[in-house]
């Protein structure tokens, strides 16, 4: 918990133009974020690439971060996932689906949300284990590996439609198994 | 449970695939409508955002990045403002004298000819601390291979060494010698080398006597600085 205290005093500091924040920012969380670029691009020329821009928009945009509510690893993880799967979507030539608009939390009550993304922690191992594996790996492939639903319907070898109501149905599953 | 607004199944199915980037995009356009006028589909965006996050903080191990992207990232956004302060800041110190030595050094090589063809140096650059604690100037002679490197500010501390360090593009860093706590180190740059000065960065380190004992920065980087080409 200390550790997100010590991201969220960083976050406010760069607001302010804190460089030396900056950098103890990178140094505490480039290598989670890199992972995930690895992960989402698969090519380590192209994830420091990512990483570099990942950060450049965490120093443009620590302004924004309060807006949303979330943890400060929840909002770097996001921007770092939708900035790789970005750039993975404009190698393949794919159509331009970019990143989702910022969403703006309302004010809602803090040690709620807290105890609720807490609870969700300790449990989302749990929740995608009971999902059918195949299920899980599709989730995963969407999210890390910024697979369309023509991809996964290909790797799962059923029709479009059938892949989509496969998947939505697997979220759901995974939501309720999460709010237990 | 509490009064936060509820969403049906459909929509809850609707935000996550938004989230994930699976929607078709008419109904992504749809859904961005929805979501400036409707907080529960808001919130339940932010909840996806989080759940899929979550799942990533504790599936994706960390990878170390190698150093030449925060060498990279730290020039690239700090670079002007860097400059600045080194011209308005430092003027009456730094630049003035620099710009003196410049000139002294410049009469010299003119009225002796200078050793073969030494001329201006092609490449430049301030290597500075965050807070400036510690600043460098660098230039290198490209035929001579000659790099001096000038302190302009701060020192080498009690016990410890500081090590140059030349990054290129994506390339581990490359060490060019330790700094001499002297006002001026000269470092002969190996031919090989001066073709990678070209875009690249110098970086400082704080190293233990006798300098990086692996090959690569051990210690703190104590400054950075862009390399700049002159124009001739």
């Amino acid at each position: 918990m200390s550790a997100q205290t010590d991201l969220e005093d960083l976050l406010a500091r760069i607001v302010l133009r804190d460089r030396a924040a900056f950098r103890a920012l990178f140094s505490a969380t480039s290598a989670k974020l890199f992972g995930i670029c690895l992960r989402v691009l698969n090519d380590r020329a192209e994830a420091e690439d990512a990483l570099q821009e990942v950060f450049i928009k965490i120093w443009n945009r620590a302004d924004r971060y309060k807006v949303t509510g979330h943890s400060p690893m929840t909002w770097l993880i996001t921007i770092a996932r939708n900035h790789a799967i970005d750039r993975l979507r404009a190698r393949k030539g794919g159509g331009d689906t970019s990143e989702p608009d910022l969403v703006v939390a309302d004010p809602a009550p803090g040690p709620e949300a807290q105890a609720i993304a807490a609870g969700e922690a300790r449990r989302i191992a749990d929740c995608l284990g009971e999902l059918d594996q195949s299920r899980a790996a599709a989730v995963r492939g969407a999210y890390l590996e910024g697979e369309t639903y023509a991809d996964l319907a290909a790797r799962f070898d059923v029709p479009l439609n059938t892949m989509r109501t496969w998947l939505r149905r697997s979220l759901l599953t995974l939501k309720d198994c999460l709010s237990r | 449970m509490s009064d936060r607004p509820t969403i049906s199944p459909d929509d809850s199915g609707k935000a996550a695939e938004y989230v994930l980037g699976l929607l078709p995009d008419a109904e992504a356009r749809e859904m961005r409508a929805r979501l400036a006028s409707e907080p529960a589909l808001r919130a339940e965006v932010l909840a996806w955002e989080r759940r899929f996050a979550t799942m990533a903080e504790q599936e994706v191990a960390p990878v170390t990045p190698p150093a030449s992207v925060e060498a990279r990232l730290v020039t690239h956004l700090f670079r002007d403002d860097a400059r600045s302060r080194w011209y308005w800041s430092g003027l009456w110190r730094g630049a003035a004298a620099l710009a003196m030595a410049g000139l002294v050094a410049l009469a010299v090589m003119v009225y002796t000819g200078g050793p073969g063809s030494r001329g201006e140096p092609e490449f430049t650059a301030i290597i500075a601390a965050e807070d400036g604690s510690l600043q460098l100037a660098a230039a290198l002679d490209l035929d001579s291979g000659q790099l001096r490197v000038s302190r302009q500010s701060g020192s080498v501390a009690e016990g410890r060494a500081q090590e140059l360090w030349l990054i290129a593009g994506d390339a581990a860093p490359v060490s060019l010698g330790l700094l001499s706590a002297e006002a001026e180190t000269q470092v002969a740059v190996p031919e090989p080398l001066r073709a990678l000065f070209a875009g690249g960065v110098l970086a400082v380190s704080d190293e233990p006597p006798g300098g990086s004992p692996t090959g690569a920065p051990t210690g703190d980087v104590l400054a950075i600085g862009v390399i700049e080409e002159i124009q001739a």
